[in-house]
């Protein structure tokens, strides 16, 4: 539904984004622009235009055309925002970096490489991997997520309770700041003391502080061994205490997956995979050069999944065998799509993170509210790092749904807040997740917006999002279902 | 919170619940040709679903171009090979297209047409492996819901009188220019691959590399919507152009998606490669492969076999 709540479509001099990006590199028509206005969140609104830069220059004369004329610019890399961030809440301009694609320099003595924002994930791993490297951060959306899409999120995934997330990862970059001015942030080197570190502050920016045009990166060793492990738990709370335990006894997984009785179930429903039902199992990986240290790892995991009542443990260094122990994982979002046809899997409230000692008891507490609410809900997640992944599995076209959801979610995210959790662990805020953001972060808004207010003062940098954005995301854009009363 | 004018969609209507089960992940972006060739997300996979449903529920208006979003497809299905939620794209595009066919707006997208030259010889009608070809009111014509822009049409029609206008870099020209540029910027340049799109590209999506990582490269995947599509003078070309081989991937035998495109092609070959032999050329310098759908390790170990191989035998004197 296309309702932007009477926000009048300020006029876009075409001739001049023509001038500026060519016209092959300008759109303008409905067609075009309605796709532009989705990403995979649930929230849908109609920019202006799409413009697509293939130099630092032209963003240059963009913002200050924009910044001049006080038309919101929301810079877009894949698309495959969760929460709403590249929808054009206000209109505006979408400002597409998916052509400043290139991989600038791969330094392997200096252990950096440069790239533009364009850059897909998984493009530069396969880039590095000649070398013998990879770049960790990497999101289960890697195959079309970017770089500079990754920056603005601080992007993590499965690997990241070893490797970190992205904010980790980047040494430096450069950026283009709202009015057109070029800054260059952050440095080429492994560690930094020199001021504000600002690099770091663009990295979780959501595109509202400024647009990175090049990044660099560090990247780490494709380690030589990987071992994978599971176990399964006929209570929640013992995979919850296993998680606690492991985290905290020095052992360093590579990946530690928590996946829940209804995750379970809505793969051997619609897969016919046979898995056993149990209330939670529990996936856990060690990488490195050396096989005794790989194996000192898993065996201490192992251990520790068996002292908490864990069962059925199988571990495997064979990449078959490893992908046959993942395979439940990895189906799960087809299995989740096919589960029911007249429920959806929607992305709300679906990265908090807690505390380890939570895990389990927040998956208890997800199940509790999303039955109360009359919805299906699944958690799963990177527990290694204290993420917790949902779906609400709903009927998207009841008007009804949509407000049992929301009620669920308003009811997680309390308890999230209560146990010194955090709204988001990897997805950001964007629209969705504003309403538990602004209450987490109540006492810091304003010093939130005073930042804002100082780099992008005439607010046209993907105005409208995290602390700006309307409490109740419901009806913040149109959302992309047809709801029928 | 209502649609309107949804009646008008009577087909695509049965898709409206697939509409809402896919989830808009995007993953279905990675190696759709439209999008590889255009670098626009609008014209992505992800954005037909999107359009689709726009059309549906009345918020966007049936319009030639956005239409042409729909018709602009190669029916190739790697979109659905890599779906992460079990969705059917081009059965809703089919549906979304009867409709759009019912309103008046027929594409053509990427759909063949038929020039005034037609000699009416009916090769491509009998060749169509989709029968979408027909001898109409105003002779031969194309059922666009029916074609999947295989192009055996217009590598068969003898007149020159089929073609599919939007090609989105596929066409028999692009590829000679595309193929020509490489094998002329690279020293180390030996091989041209034209793959099939069902097998699969073990290359970047759409990230470009640094000069010191790609100026060694030996051999460029082309990619072609069917290998029945290929025919001799794009697969001379290369030879004209100083390579030193031409490999071709097609789809196993009975697995082809255009019925014979790969036996087609294997055919015309073999052809060649007798003429290749009576010019003193090793007919091994032409080979064809078959890699079914998706499988690029096998795609990947038969080119390092075939760059071997023309290795051993070096450059044509
Ligand atoms: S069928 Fe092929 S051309 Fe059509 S949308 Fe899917 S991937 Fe793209
Ligand atoms: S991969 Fe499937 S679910 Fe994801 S956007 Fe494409 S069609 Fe939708
Ligand atoms: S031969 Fe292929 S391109 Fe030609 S009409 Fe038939 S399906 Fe379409």
């Amino acid at each position: 539904m296309i309702h932007q709540k009477g926000i009048p479509m300020k006029s876009v001099d075409e001739s001049k984004l023509r001038e500026i990006f060519g016209d092959n590199n300008v759109k303008t028509d409905p067609s075009d622009l309605y796709a532009f206005g989705s990403d995979s969140s649930v929230h849908h609104a109609m920019p202006w235009a799409v413009v697509r830069p293939d130099t630092t220059g032209q963003v240059q004369k963009l913002m200050a055309y924009a910044n001049d004329a006080l038309i919101p610019v929301i810079p877009r890399g894949g698309g495959s925002g969760m929460c709403g961030q590249t929808v054009p809440i206000h209109g505006g301009i979408i400002l597409d970096m998916k052509r400043m694609n290139r991989i600038l320099e791969i330094n392997l003595p200096d252990v950096y490489c440069r790239v533009e924002p364009g850059v897909v994930d998984d493009d530069l791993n396969l880039a590095l991997k000649p070398h013998g490297m990879f770049y960790p951060p990497t999101p289960a959306s890697s195959r079309i997520a970017t770089i500079g899409g990754e920056i603005a999120n601080n992007a993590s995934g499965v690997r990241s309770v070893k490797y970190g997330a992205t904010r980790d990862a980047v040494l430096g970059m450069k950026v283009v700041m709202p009015n057109g001015d070029l800054v260059t942030l952050g440095a080429h080197t492994r560690v930094e003391a020199s001021g504000y570190q600002l690099h770091k502050l663009m990295v979780g920016s959501e595109g509202t502080l400024g647009i990175v045009v090049e990044a660099t990166l560090n990247f780490v060793p494709i380690p030589e061994y990987r071992c994978m492990g599971i176990a399964n738990f006929d209570h929640l709370s013992h995979a919850g205490g296993a998680i606690g335990a492991i985290m905290a006894s020095g052992a360093i997984p590579s990946m530690l997956e928590l996946v829940d009785s209804v995750a379970i179930k809505a793969v051997n429903k619609t897969m016919n995979l046979g898995l056993k039902e149990v209330a939670a199992s529990l996936i856990f990986e060690a990488d490195g050069m050396v096989k005794e240290a790989v194996d000192y790892e898993i065996n201490k995991m192992k251990e520790i999944c068996t002292k908490h009542h864990g069962s059925d443990i199988k571990t495997s260094y064979d990449p078959k065998e490893r992908a046959k122990i993942f395979m439940g994982r990895k189906k799960l979002f087809p299995a989740l799509s096919k589960y029911d046809d007249s429920l959806s899997s929607t992305s709300l409230a679906d990265d908090m993170a807690v505390p380890y000692s939570k895990m389990a008891e927040m998956a208890g507490k997800i199940h509790e509210v999303a039955k109360k609410n009359n919805i299906i809900m699944t958690a799963y997640g990177h527990c290694g790092s204290g993420c917790m992944h949902t779906k609400i599995l709903m009927d998207t076209n009841r008007e009804d749904q949509w407000a049992s959801a929301k009620k669920a979610i308003t009811e997680i995210y309390e308890y999230v807040r209560s146990v010194n959790g955090t709204t988001s662990a990897e997805h950001g805020i964007g629209l969705s997740k504003a309403e538990s953001f602004k209450v987490e972060k109540a006492d810091s808004l304003k010093l939130l917006q005073t930042i804002k207010q100082a780099l992008d003062p005439n607010n046209i940098l993907n105005p409208g999002k995290l602390m700006q954005a309307p409490e109740d995301w419901v009806t913040a854009t149109g959302l992309r279902y047809a709801v029928h009363n | 919170m209502e649609t309107k004018e949804k009646t008008r969609f009577k087909h695509l209507e049965k898709w409206e619940s697939t509409l809402s089960a896919c989830i808009r992940c995007g993953y279905c972006f990675e190696h759709c040709p439209m999008f590889k060739y255009t670098g626009w997300e609008s014209d992505a996979p992800r954005a037909k679903i999107i359009t689709a449903f726009g059309l549906l529920s009345g918020e966007l208006e049936p319009t030639k171009m956005a239409a042409d979003k729909i018709f602009n497809c190669f029916y190739c299905k790697r979109c659905e090979a890599a779906c992460s939620s079990g969705v059917t794209l081009t059965e809703v595009f089919t549906d979304a297209k009867k409709d759009l066919v019912e309103m008046g707006l027929k594409g053509p997208g990427t759909t063949s047409v038929t020039y005034m030259n037609c000699a009416r010889c009916l090769v491509c009608v009998k060749a169509c492996p989709h029968e979408a070809r027909f001898h109409g009111e105003d002779g031969i014509e194309t059922d666009p819901v029916k074609c999947q822009a295989c192009g055996i049409c217009v590598e068969v029609c003898p007149a020159g009188a089929a073609k599919i206008e939007n090609n989105f870099g596929t066409g028999r020209e692009d590829l000679i220019t595309e193929s020509s540029r490489f094998l002329s910027t690279h020293t180390s340049a030996k091989a041209i691959v034209f793959a099939c799109n069902w097998s699969y590209f073990p290359d970047l999506q759409a990230s470009r590399l640094p000069e010191s990582e790609t100026h060694d490269k030996d051999y460029e995947i082309y990619v072609n919507m069917c290998a029945g599509r290929l025919e001799s003078q794009l697969l001379m070309a290369p030879f004209l152009n100083k390579a030193w081989g031409v490999l071709v991937a097609a789809c196993p035998e009975d697995e082809c998606q255009h019925k014979n495109g790969n036996t087609r092609a294997k055919k015309m070959i073999q052809g060649m490669q007798s003429t290749l032999e009576r010019v003193n050329i090793d007919p091994a310098r032409l080979q064809v492969v078959e890699i079914p759908a998706g499988d690029k390790t096998l795609f990947q170990a038969e080119i390092d076999t075939f760059i071997d191989r023309l290795n051993s035998m070096g450059p044509i004197r």
